[in-house]
C-alpha cells in the first residue's frame, strides 16, 4: 500500500471524524444501553431457566453419549459428515486438525491475504460470500448436530441429506465463486451475492428436511438429580429399598441372609451400626457399594461391571440416606422424617397411588421385579401386582382376608397344597415383620378392592358415623 | 474547596488529560453494531466478578467439584444467581465476540491501519473458545466430564504429536484429579490474563486510530 | 440551539451514570449477600445426647464418657470428639456436676487420678479438683460444666450439648 492511499484513507476517516459524535457520552451512552440490555438477559436467564443440575460425573459410566459445548457441535457434526467420505473420511486428522487449523490460519492472516483498501460491500463480494456461506454453515451444523449420520433402520438417507447441505452445497458454492472473482473477473457483486443467497436457501432447506425425517429424540429417562439434603436422603431411601433390601433388610439389621438365591443362609454384619459408619468414611462405603465385597459374597452395584448399575450420584444418595438414618452423629433434617404415607382415618381406605405403592416400593420391590427369584410375582405397577405371579389366582382376592398376600405378611407361611411338609410361600418380607400400620393398609387395601386412585379409595371409605354406611361394601372398619 | 482538591489531584495524576484523551474524543457516527465490542468488554467483566465470586465455594477437586457447586446453588444466598450469570454469561460472551468479529469482518474494519487489532482480536476470540472449554469442565458432572473426554481427545488426533499434545492437555493419559487442577488453573490465571493483556492492547489501539466508520461507496 | 445540546448531553451523562450505577447495585449487593452468607447461618447445632445410666455412676467418682459429633460445614463433614466426666455428689439424681475433659489451659485431656484424687493435665502438670476448680499449674479458669442436664424415664443422664 503506498503513501498516497494511506493518505486517502486517512483524509476519508477524519472527514468522517468531523461530521461524528463524541466518545464521551455519546458512543458510551450506546454502549452502556446495549451493557444494561445484556445484563437484563443475563439475569432473566440465571433467573427463569438457571443450570440444569447435572449427575456427578462417573468415568465407569460408558454408556453415557458425551456431547461437547453448544459452540463446539458444529466441529463434531463436520466431523462426523466427514467420515462418510470414503478413503479420505478415513484420515481423521484432515477434519479434526487440517481443516479447521486452516480456517483460523486463513481467519488470522486475514488482513494480509485480502490487501486492497476496498472497504465498500460490492468492492468485497468474494470475502463476504465465502464468510456468509460459512457462517450459514455453521448454523445449520449446530442443528443438525443431534441428527445421526445413520438411521436406525441403517438407511444412509438422512446421512447424506447432511452430507449434501453441510458439505457439498457450501463446498461447491465457494468453489464456483473463486472462479467467477478469478477466472471470469467481469461477474458482478450482485451475481455472487445472489448465488450465495440461493446456495444459502438451498442448504437450510436440506437442513429443514434432515430435521424432519430425523427420528424425534426420545425423552431420556435419565435419573433425575437430587440437589437439597432432604431430597439426597429421599433419593437414597428409594435406591435402597430397591437395591439393598433383599440382603440387608429395610433397616440394614439383617446378620442372616434368607431367600436370596446364592446367599441362602449366608452371615452378614449389620450395616447399621458403628462398625460400619463410624470406620468407613463416605468416599469408602461408596465404593462398598460401587465395587462389592466379591469375598464376603456382596455384589458390585457401580457401573464399572454393569452397565445398568448405579451412577456415582445414586451411589453417593445411598450413602448420604446411611448416614443420616443410621448414624447416629447425624441429626436427621425434620423435613426427611415424613411417614412412608399419609396415616389412615378410621374407615379410611387407602389407595395405590398414596399409600400401597410408597409401602411396595419401600419393603417388597428389591425382590420382586423382573430377574429376581420371586415366584414370577412382579410388584412394580399396579397391574402387575394384581396380574402376575404363580399363584396369581390366590394372591390377590378382593375382600377375601385368607388371601395369600395377606397371609404371608401377617407372619403365616402358606403351605405347599401338594407336600404339606413343604412351604409354597414364606412369610413375607424374608428378613422382617412389617410394622402394624403397614399390614393394616394392606389389608384395608385389599378388603376394600384394591382401589387405584386417590379418587377410587375416596368413593369406597366409610365414615365412622353412626349412619348406616352403603352396604356391601367390603370394609375392615365394620360400620356400627 | 471541591475545586483545589481537583485542582491538586489533577495536577499529580493528569485527570484532564486523561479525560480529554479517553473519553472527549472526537468519533465517526456510531452506529449499533459498534457496541459489540463494548458489550464483550462488559461480559468480560461480568465473568471476571461472578468468576472471583464463585472461587469463594468452588473447590477443584474430583471429591468436592461436584458438591461445592451443588453447594453454591443450594446452600449459599444467591449463589444461583452468581453462577447462573457466569454460565449463561458464557455462552452469550461466546456469541458476542463472534458477531463482533464477524461484523468488523464484513465492514473491512480490519484493514489499514487496524491490522495488529484484527490479529490481537482473533487472539481473544481463541482464548474466549478456551476459556469456555476449560470452565466446562470444572463442575465435574457427567455431561462436563464427556465433553471434555471428546474435546482432548480430538486434540489427539493430531498427526505424530497427538499423544503428546493429549497428554500435555489432560496431565495424563486419562482425565483425572490432574485434569481438573490444570484446567481450574488456566480457566482462572492463565487464560485471563493472557485476555486481559490483549484487551488492554486491544483496546490502546482502538484509541489510538478511533472507531472505524462505517464503509460508504468511496470507501 | 447549543443550550440545547448541552442539556442533552447532560442528560445522557446522568442517565449513564444512573444505568451503571443499577448494574453495580444489581450484581454488587447480591454479591456481598453471597460473601457474607455463612456469617448470616445460624450456627450449632443443638441435641440431648446421653452420657449413661444414672445406674452405673458411682458416687463421689468421675464417671468418663465421650461423644462424637459430626458438623456440615458446606459440603464437607467434620466429625469432632468430645470427652467429659460425670460426677455424682449424692443419692440425688440432680446432684451432678458434669465436666468437659478439655483442659482450659490450652485444650487438651485432662485424666482423672485416683491416687492424686484430681484431673490431672498430661500437657502442663495442670491440676484439677473434683469440682473443676484449678488446684495448680497455667489454666486460666475452672474447667467447664455441661450446665443443662435432664434424666430419662430409663434412667439415663443426658446432657444438652450446643455446637459452637
Amino acid at each position: 500500500m503506498d503513501d498516497e492511499t494511506k493518505q486517502k484513507i486517512k483524509e476519508r476517516y477524519q472527514r468522517q471524524v468531523n461530521r461524528g459524535e463524541r466518545f464521551w457520552p455519546d458512543s458510551i451512552f450506546k454502549d452502556l444501553i446495549v451493557s444494561l440490555a445484556i445484563f437484563t438477559l443475563l439475569i432473566l436467564l440465571a433467573t427463569f431457566i438457571g443450570v440444569a443440575s447435572e449427575p456427578k460425573a462417573d468415568p465407569s459410566d460408558t454408556s453415557y453419549i458425551p456431547r461437547p459445548e453448544w459452540y463446539f457441535l458444529f466441529l463434531f457434526k463436520f466431523l462426523a459428515i466427514y467420515g462418510q467420505i470414503p478413503v479420505l473420511g478415513k484420515i481423521e486428522w484432515i477434519a479434526t486438525v487440517l481443516v479447521p487449523g486452516i480456517a483460523m490460519l486463513v481467519l488470522t492472516l486475514l488482513p494480509f491475504i485480502d490487501r486492497t483498501p476496498n472497504r465498500y460491500y460490492t468492492k468485497r463480494a468474494l470475502p463476504i460470500s465465502i464468510m456468509a456461506l460459512v457462517v450459514v454453515d455453521i448454523i445449520l451444523l449446530t442443528l443438525m448436530a443431534d441428527v445421526p449420520t445413520v438411521s436406525e433402520n441403517g438407511s444412509k438417507l438422512v446421512g447424506w441429506l447432511q452430507a449434501v447441505a453441510g458439505l457439498a452445497i457450501p463446498g461447491l458454492t465457494m468453489i464456483a465463486l473463486f472462479l467467477m472473482a478469478f477466472a471470469f473477473k467481469n461477474i458482478s457483486a450482485k451475481t455472487m451475492f445472489w448465488m450465495t443467497a440461493i446456495a444459502s436457501v438451498l442448504m437450510i432447506g436440506f437442513t429443514g428436511s434432515v430435521l424432519a425425517i430425523a427420528p424425534k429424540p426420545t425423552a431420556t429417562a435419565e435419573g433425575t438429580v437430587a440437589t437439597t439434603l432432604v431430597d439426597q436422603i429421599f433419593a437414597g431411601q428409594d435406591l435402597y429399598s430397591v437395591n439393598c433390601t433383599e440382603c440387608h433388610g429395610d433397616d440394614g439389621k439383617v446378620t442372616k441372609i434368607e431367600g436370596v438365591k446364592g446367599l441362602e443362609g449366608k452371615e452378614i454384619p449389620p450395616i447399621n451400626g458403628h462398625d460400619v459408619l463410624y470406620t468407613l468414611d463416605d468416599a469408602s462405603l461408596a465404593e462398598v457399594i460401587a465395587y462389592g465385597r466379591p469375598d464376603a459374597g456382596m455384589n458390585p452395584f457401580g457401573k464399572t461391571y454393569n452397565p445398568a448399575g448405579l451412577s456415582k450420584s445414586e451411589i453417593d444418595y445411598i450413602v448420604i440416606f446411611m448416614r443420616y438414618t443410621w448414624d447416629d452423629r447425624f441429626e436427621m433434617p425434620a423435613e426427611a422424617l415424613k411417614p412412608l404415607f399419609p396415616p389412615l382415618a378410621e374407615g379410611e381406605v387407602p389407595s395405590y397411588d398414596v399409600h400401597i405403592q410408597p409401602i411396595v416400593k419401600r419393603y417388597c420391590l428389591a425382590c420382586h421385579r423382573a430377574g429376581k427369584e420371586n415366584n414370577n410375582f412382579l410388584m412394580d405397577s399396579y397391574e402387575n401386582i394384581l396380574s402376575t405371579g404363580d399363584n396369581k389366582d390366590k394372591d390377590i382376592i378382593a375382600g377375601d382376608p385368607n388371601s395369600y398376600f395377606l397371609q404371608v405378611i401377617q407372619g403365616h407361611a402358606i403351605p405347599d397344597p401338594k407336600d404339606p411338609t413343604k412351604t409354597l410361600i414364606r412369610t413375607m418380607p424374608p428378613n422382617s415383620q412389617l410394622k402394624p400400620n403397614i399390614v393394616d393398609a394392606l389389608i384395608r387395601w385389599i378388603m376394600a378392592g384394591m382401589p387405584r386412585t386417590a379418587e377410587d379409595a375416596a368413593k369406597l371409605t366409610v365414615t365412622p358415623a353412626p349412619a348406616t354406611g352403603p352396604a356391601g361394601t367390603p370394609s375392615v372398619t365394620p360400620t356400627p | 474547596m471541591w475545586k483545589k482538591i481537583f485542582d491538586w489531584l489533577d495536577e499529580r495524576l493528569g485527570l484532564v488529560d486523561l479525560y480529554k484523551n479517553l473519553l472527549d474524543r472526537p468519533e465517526p457516527q456510531g452506529n449499533w453494531w459498534n457496541t459489540l465490542g463494548s458489550a464483550s468488554l462488559f461480559l468480560f467483566i461480568m465473568q471476571a466478578v461472578t468468576g472471583i465470586f464463585l472461587t469463594v465455594y468452588y473447590t477443584p477437586s474430583p471429591d468436592h467439584a461436584y458438591d461445592s457447586i451443588n453447594y453454591i446453588m443450594n446452600g449459599v444466598a444467591f449463589g444461583w444467581l452468581i453462577r447462573g450469570i457466569h454460565h449463561w454469561g458464557a455462552t452469550l460472551m461466546v456469541i458476542v465476540v463472534f458477531v463482533h468479529m464477524l461484523r468488523v469482518f464484513f465492514t473491512a474494519s480490519f484493514k489499514y491501519p487496524r491490522e495488529m487489532t484484527w490479529l490481537i482480536g482473533v487472539g481473544l476470540f481463541l482464548l474466549t473458545l478456551g476459556m469456555g472449554f476449560t470452565g466446562y469442565l470444572l463442575p465435574w458432572n457427567q455431561k462436563s466430564y464427556w465433553a471434555t473426554t471428546v474435546g482432548t481427545q480430538i486434540a489427539g488426533t493430531v498427526p505424530f504429536l497427538g499423544d503428546f499434545i493429549l497428554k500435555a492437555l489432560r496431565g495424563g493419559s486419562n482425565l483425572s484429579a490432574l485434569t481438573l487442577q490444570r484446567f481450574f488453573a488456566a480457566h482462572i490465571w492463565m487464560l485471563p490474563a493472557a485476555l486481559a493483556g490483549l484487551i488492554g492492547a486491544h483496546l490502546y489501539l482502538i484509541i489510538k486510530h478511533g472507531e472505524s466508520h462505517f464503509p460508504t461507496k468511496d470507501d | 440551539m447549543p443550550d440545547n445540546e448541552l442539556n442533552r448531553r447532560d442528560f445522557i451523562k446522568v442517565t449513564t451514570g444512573i444505568v451503571g450505577g443499577l448494574i453495580g447495585a444489581a450484581i454488587g449487593l447480591p454479591a456481598i449477600s453471597y460473601l457474607l452468607d455463612p456469617a448470616f447461618k445460624s450456627g450449632g447445632k443443638e441435641a440431648w445426647i446421653p452420657v449413661g445410666k444414672i445406674a452405673d455412676m458411682e458416687i463421689g467418682r468421675p464417671y468418663p464418657f465421650s461423644f462424637t459429633r459430626v458438623q456440615v460445614n458446606g459440603w464437607e463433614r467434620t466429625s469432632t470428639s468430645h470427652g467429659g466426666f460425670a460426677i455424682r455428689k449424692s443419692e440425688d439424681p440432680k446432684d451432678i456436676v458434669i465436666l468437659n475433659s478439655r483442659c482450659t489451659h490450652l485444650g487438651c485431656t485432662v485424666n482423672w487420678k485416683d491416687d492424686a484424687q484430681a484431673f490431672l493435665c498430661p500437657c502442663h502438670d495442670a491440676k484439677f479438683s473434683e469440682e473443676g476448680m484449678v488446684l495448680d499449674g497455667p489454666p486460666p479458669r475452672p474447667l467447664d460444666r455441661y450446665a443443662d442436664f435432664r434424666l430419662t424415664d430409663d434412667g439415663i443422664l443426658e446432657i444438652f450439648y450446643k455446637e459452637s
